[in-house]
């Protein structure tokens, strides 16, 4: 019984890495931008939220740089990819390269040193009383309630209960019909890739803040990737990637119990499992339900820049 | 143009921003045959990753995971290498394919995804490449851990190597060169070649003139992943000979950023790979003075960035060109 407690407790903290980083997905994906330097991004976050924290002893601020140097380099990203129409495929791999190498040349200095504050454990009154699941669900840091339960609801509702949320979705799915509607395509893709980044930054920070806590060469392990690749899975909707997140908090915990628990199997063999469980999970849907393809299906122009005019 | 220009500004700032470590670099490559077998080093596999990443470019997929089936190839020479008795003129050959092979198997389950389920390519084949790694490591410290103790974290030393031709340059080099002239030639001189062009750059006309697309799919990316199996075998039988966690340098990645410079040119391929091994082997002497692979993980990005946003920008330059008016 023990055991399940913490694997639920440390799924939940595992899963919340994923969960933001997916939500900030989410933002770029459905106005028709693929990100694919979330990985990068999260290694700029990991790293500007512990140098933070070193300097002053504050996980908040530590949090808040984070986002704010996602926010400016996802500004970059969105003004190569909107405003310019670069090829979106290239210039994530290149922001992935750049992050995670300029992440790692600052880091040097950082490596092993362990965050001096991290963001403390909350327990709510009561609801943390419940016995077995109480301690693991309801007495988390507080970055964990937010992205679990206050961001999915409210990108849920912005989403699919207003009239901006509709824009927001036809910018993704028909650029041309949302202009001829008036709305503004190129503004909307370029804020909302730029939030979505600030997000996957934020990730980064509460990799480091909340969860390893500590900054070592490689920390980010494709978690970016991951949450990518959970995007699809959640069929691009809030609430669903932040589910998907904690099932792979789930298989990245299993792990960890194993390697506590000595089971006979190889440490690296125990990682390999998050990876090998997201390529299982975006394949075996697709083979598995066809109907529900369409209901799950991406933005329809995903991925392709907009022109007004033909070129 | 446009692209090469910004990329060259960029290499230009970032790497000639202190001049005296500039010439440091250009005088310890290119100033000493040691510097320069250095290049060929490191320019045999780049080549090979390049050209993975660039034929499978070629029909429209993107190949992020060259780096995963270059510790697979590894994986499978070493292991044939390790373990199989022999003369070595049977057990080099053996590796070779053992290594291709390695490749085409981390590559088997994304391309299937893809041909027959849609499955973006991108995400499977680049999450290989943390399995890749990780296989590496475990074999490399666990079960296959060198039994004489020489270094932590290694296998024992592979017997079977590829000769040397130039130096401390191995015969891969020449094979890498050959490997790309003919793949090229495949591409450019034959039916094949022609119906994978024309299947990359539109499926849709491809599919309507009875060409058989997935057939063509699933055979370019699995050469691809050969391609970067064999890039794999040549560094542990040519180079390193032992298998090791870290052995790739990214190389993996660093070819997207080769076949990318490249724009689907076998001299391309080459070029670009020139362009790479310099900066990459720049990185290495400048290891000294601060700098390291990161580094040049991140000046990488930035040129690849460049290159991007150039692409784009050159794009433009025709429009205007053509007025209206």
């Amino acid at each position: 019984m023990e055991i399940i407690a913490g694997l639920l407790q440390t799924s939940i903290l595992a899963g919340g890495v994923l969960a933001l980083a997916a939500l900030g997905e989410v933002l770029a994906e459905r106005v028709g931008v693929v990100n694919l330097g979330v990985e990068g991004l999260m290694a700029l976050g990991a790293i500007t939220a512990i140098a933070t924290v070193i300097a002053t002893p504050s996980p908040a601020l530590g949090f808040v740089c984070a986002l704010g140097v996602g926010f400016f380099v996802g500004m970059i990203f969105a003004g190569a990819t909107v405003v310019l129409r670069a090829n979106q495929v290239l210039c994530g791999l290149a922001l992935t390269l750049m992050g995670t190498g300029l992440a790692a040349t600052i880091g040097k200095a950082y490596s092993g040193m362990p965050a001096p504050a991290t963001f403390a454990p909350v327990a709510i009154p009561y609801l943390s009383d419940i016995p077995l699941i109480g301690r693991a669900i309801f007495a988390q840091n507080i970055l964990v309630y937010l992205i679990y339960i206050v961001l999915p609801l409210v990108l849920h509702l912005v989403m699919f209960r207003t009239r901006h949320g509709l824009n927001l979705r036809a910018v993704g799915e028909n650029p041309a019909a949302a202009d001829a509607a008036g709305i503004p395509v190129q503004k909307f893709r370029f804020w909302y890739v730029t939030a979505g980044s600030s997000l996957a930054a934020g990730a980064g920070a509460y990799l480091t803040l909340a969860f390893v806590p500590s900054w070592s060469e490689g920390v980010v392990a494709g978690r970016g990737w991951i949450a990518v690749a959970l995007v699809i899975f959640a069929g691009y909707r809030p609430v669903n990637a932040v589910l998907a997140a904690l099932l792979f908090g789930c298989i990245t915990s299993l792990g960890f119990v194993g390697q506590a628990r000595n089971w006979p199997i190889a440490a690296p063999i125990l990682s390999m499992l998050p990876y090998l469980g997201t390529i299982a999970l975006i394949i075996v849907p697709v083979l598995a339900w066809h109907r529900v393809r369409r209901l799950m299906a991406a933005p329809a122009s995903l991925g392709e820049p907009y022109y007004r005019d033909v070129r | 143009m446009l692209a090469l220009t910004a990329a060259g500004i960029v290499l230009a700032a970032s790497g000639a921003a202190p001049l005296t470590l500039a010439s440091q670099v250009i005088k310890s490559t290119f100033g000493s045959s040691f510097g320069l077998e250095d290049v060929g080093l490191l320019l045999t596999p780049l080549i090979l990753t390049g050209l993975a990443v660039s034929i499978a470019l070629k029909i429209g997929a993107w190949n992020i995971g060259a780096e995963g089936q270059f510790y697979a190839g590894a994986f499978a020479a070493t292991g044939i290498g390790l373990f199989i008795p022999g003369p070595t003129v049977v057990i080099l050959p053996l590796m070779f394919v053992g290594g291709a092979l390695g490749g085409v198997i981390w590559i088997l389950i994304p391309t299937l995804a893809k041909a027959y389920a849609n499955v973006s390519e991108l995400i499977t084949t680049l999450l290989l490449n943390f399995v890749g790694v990780l296989l590496a490591y475990y074999v490399a410290t666990g079960p296959w851990l060198d039994p004489g103790g020489h270094a932590l974290g290694t296998t024992a030393r592979v017997r079977h190597e590829v000769p040397e031709f130039w130096g401390t340059v191995h015969w891969g080099f020449p094979l890498a060169i050959l490997l790309t002239v003919v793949v090229a030639g495949l591409l450019n001189f034959t039916r094949w070649g022609y119906e994978v062009r024309i299947a990359g750059s539109n499926p849709q006309a491809a599919k309507y003139a009875g060409m058989p697309f997935r057939r063509h799919l699933i055979t370019v990316m699995l050469l691809s992943g050969a391609i970067a199996g064999i890039a794999g075998m040549l560094e542990i039988a040519g180079t390193v000979h032992r298998l090791q966690g870290g052995i790739s340098n990214n190389f993996g990645y660093l070819g997207i950023m080769v076949a990318v410079l490249a724009r689907g040119s076998a001299l391309g391929v080459m070029a670009g790979a020139a362009l790479m091994a310099v900066i990459l082997n720049s990185g290495i002497i400048l290891q000294t003075q601060g700098l390291n692979t990161s580094t040049v993980l991140a000046i990488t990005g930035l040129i690849l960035f460049f290159t991007a946003i150039g692409d784009e920008l050159a794009h433009y330059r025709i429009v205007r060109s053509e007025p209206t008016a």
